[in-house]
């Protein structure tokens, strides 16, 4: 039992990086209508922006991640403008749109690791002595990922429900061209959502090397089967979904390694994955006319 | 001399090869539509049974670990890495073919492809792990007891000939009214439904006959380097195969094979044999990556129907009153995307 809540505990922190990346994914995907397969790399590009403003510009590490965060975001940005949205414009069916964003991420992944190389890097605070509470045992670390992601979702929540911006995610989200025939300036809500979609991207990254603590440019791309899973299970476009989403891959795939090697976590995701599309393709929140 | 006549003969042989894979994508993403993420997932299950069919029994006390091992005649194991490679993409096809978006479909294949590598790489038992399998008998190596370079060249036949009849039947296939069903589907999957096409038969047959046919070229592959690990198989292969067949220009087979010659052959092969810098050994295969990845996105922007287009169905001649509606239907709905 103490294990079993252990575990629990840890699926807790998975479960939380899972929701900050899921949620990002899940924005972008509901706005603009396709889906991002490069966002691995915009995790990796989280990780070493940080991993750079810490140890060549010796930020504090907070200050560093928070650096990398924005980074990302305005990476995400400037991708958009300079690749994706020239296809969208020019009218691109999103069947191509895919094999665009496929190749964008051998491309970046790759740059990635010319520029900072095929090496496992760490995170000063990632390694620490694990804190008890309880039946729990956690590293500061695990502890400050889960807090931010609570604080991220929580401030995701009021950006959606409260702000004109997050209105008008969610109409754009439902009806693109219902939404720009009322008014609003789809174009500069589409770069709103990338820069937020990348900053979630990093975040998710950096909290995802803290958890793994080593960390190199393909781990986040190897974590993105995982964040589709909890993606399409929550219900494409549908931010709550997804964080429900992402609690449930996250403790399921953490209390699977009670039972079997934790090698095969991702083939975890995958079955959630399958069940999700072979029992209820819409998602458990279901959005209407995306599956 | 011969060194040359072997070089040549070797690329040759990866021509063959490319051409091979780019036939079965063509087929699953040229004629249906089926965004096949995790081609070189087949190309690996066709090698790695034709593989183990080949081999002898494991050896114990060599630390190789595989399954079977039958010490089969080689057209059997071409056989069974064929039809190994069709029955993983069944498997696959059963769950992405549902009706789904392609979106999804695109996320199942790339995911499935992963868990494959994931249990091959992480299961000593099955392939030997990421050590992978070594010393697969060569057809004909036996026989015919010739020195390496002559053998390249007999082994180039045997690709040509198998090259040609994949080929062949691939034209064939496009010609038939199955390839102009997969067509139409790819145009508009509801249309051809609501003509009564059984959609997701004929994607599922796409699905396992593009599958087969990378199978094939999988076989060559183990059959020509003898050898065959986790490393060789990753997600940057199967764009080698995305870039020829979206660079030559996708749904018809002469584009596959300038993409094959242009792609895999003259950029990614001949980069293979450029000096590596020994301080970074990572360097030239991570160029290559990007290259190739950044070729495919200027493709699409500038020329996206490929080096040499799709020729498009002729539908104004063919007279409504002849065909039957179905057929006609799909002439037209071949012809609305382009």
């Amino acid at each position: 039992m103490s294990l079993f809540l252990l575990t629990l505990g840890f699926g807790v922190v998975t479960a939380s990086v899972l929701a900050l990346a899921s949620v990002g994914l899940s924005l972008q995907f509901g706005v603009t209508n396709y889906v991002n397969f490069a966002y691995g790399a915009y995790l990796a590009f989280g990780m070493f922006f940080t991993y750079t403003a810490n140890t060549a510009l010796h930020l504090p590490f907070w200050l560093a991640a928070a650096v990398g965060v924005v980074a990302t975001g305005l990476v995400a940005v400037l991708i958009n403008i300079a690749i994706l949205e020239p296809f969208v414009r020019r009218g691109t069916s999103g069947f191509f749109l895919l094999i665009v964003t496929f190749g964008l991420s051998l491309v970046l992944l790759n740059a990635i690791q010319a520029i900072w190389g095929v090496g496992f890097d760490q995170f000063p605070i990632a390694a620490g002595s694990p804190i008890r509470l309880g039946p729990f045992s956690f590293t500061a670390a695990q502890l400050a990922i889960v807090v931010i992601a609570v604080m991220t979702l929580v401030a995701m929540h009021l950006l959606l429900t409260r702000t004109a911006l997050g209105r008008a995610m969610r109409a754009m989200s439902d009806n693109p061209s219902l939404a720009r025939a009322s008014g609003i300036d789809t174009h500069r809500v589409t770069l709103w959502t990338w820069f937020i979609s990348g900053s979630l991207a990093g975040l998710g990254g950096i909290t995802l090397a803290l958890n793994t603590v080593e960390f190199q440019a393909f781990t986040g791309n190897t974590f993105l089967f995982v964040i589709f899973g909890a993606v399409i299970l929550g219900g494409i476009g549908q931010i709550y979904g997804a964080m429900v989403g992402a609690l449930i891959i996250g403790l399921a795939v953490n209390l699977s390694g009670l039972v079997i090697s934790s090698a095969y976590d991702l083939d975890v995701a995958f079955v959630f994955l399958v069940l999700a599309l072979l029992l209820r393709p819409q998602g458990l929140i279901a959005a209407r006319g995306k599956a | 001399m011969g060194v040359v006549i072997g070089y040549i003969a070797t690329l040759g042989v990866y021509f063959c090869i490319y051409n091979i894979f780019a036939f079965g994508l063509n087929i699953q993403f040229g004629y249906t539509g089926i965004l096949d993420f995790t081609v070189i997932t087949f190309m690996a299950v066709g090698g790695y049974l034709a593989g183990v069919a080949a081999l002898g029994p494991e050896q114990p006390g060599t630390d190789i670990y595989y399954v079977l091992g039958l010490s089969l005649p080689w057209p059997v194991a071409l056989l069974i890495g064929a039809a190994a490679a069709g029955a993983v993409g069944y498997l696959i096809g059963l769950i992405a073919l549902r009706r789904l978006r392609s979106d999804y479909l695109a996320i199942v294949t790339l995911a499935a492809g992963s868990i494959v590598y994931g249990i091959v790489g992480n299961d000593t038992r099955l392939f030997d792990g990421f050590e992978g399998l070594v010393g697969v008998p060569q057809p004909l190596s036996g026989v015919l007891n010739l020195n390496p370079n002559d053998y390249t060249v007999v082994f180039l036949a045997l690709c040509a000939v198998i090259m040609a009849v994949c080929w062949f039947l691939a034209n064939r296939l496009y010609k038939s009214p199955l390839g102009r069903t997969m067509r139409a589907i790819r145009e508009d999957l509801e249309v051809a439904e609501a003509y009564g096409k059984r959609t997701f038969r004929v994607r599922m047959s796409a699905m396992v006959i593009g599958s087969i046919y990378v199978g094939i070229g999988g076989v060559l592959t183990i059959w020509f380097v003898t050898s065959l690990a986790p490393a060789g198989w990753g997600t940057g292969e199967t764009f080698v195969v995305w870039a020829a067949l979206i660079v030559g220009g996708r749904g018809n087979n002469l584009g596959a094979v300038v993409g094959s010659f242009l792609v895999a052959v003259l950029f990614n092969e001949a980069t293979r044999f450029l000096p590596a810098i020994s301080s970074l050994p990572n360097l030239i295969p991570e160029i290559r990556n990007i290259c190739i990845g950044g070729l495919v996105i200027l493709t699409l922007w500038f020329r996206p129907q490929g080096v040499v287009a799709e020729r498009k169905a002729r539908f104004f001649v063919v007279p409504l009153q002849h065909g039957t509606v179905a057929g006609s239907a799909a002439a037209e709905v071949a012809v609305s995307g382009d």
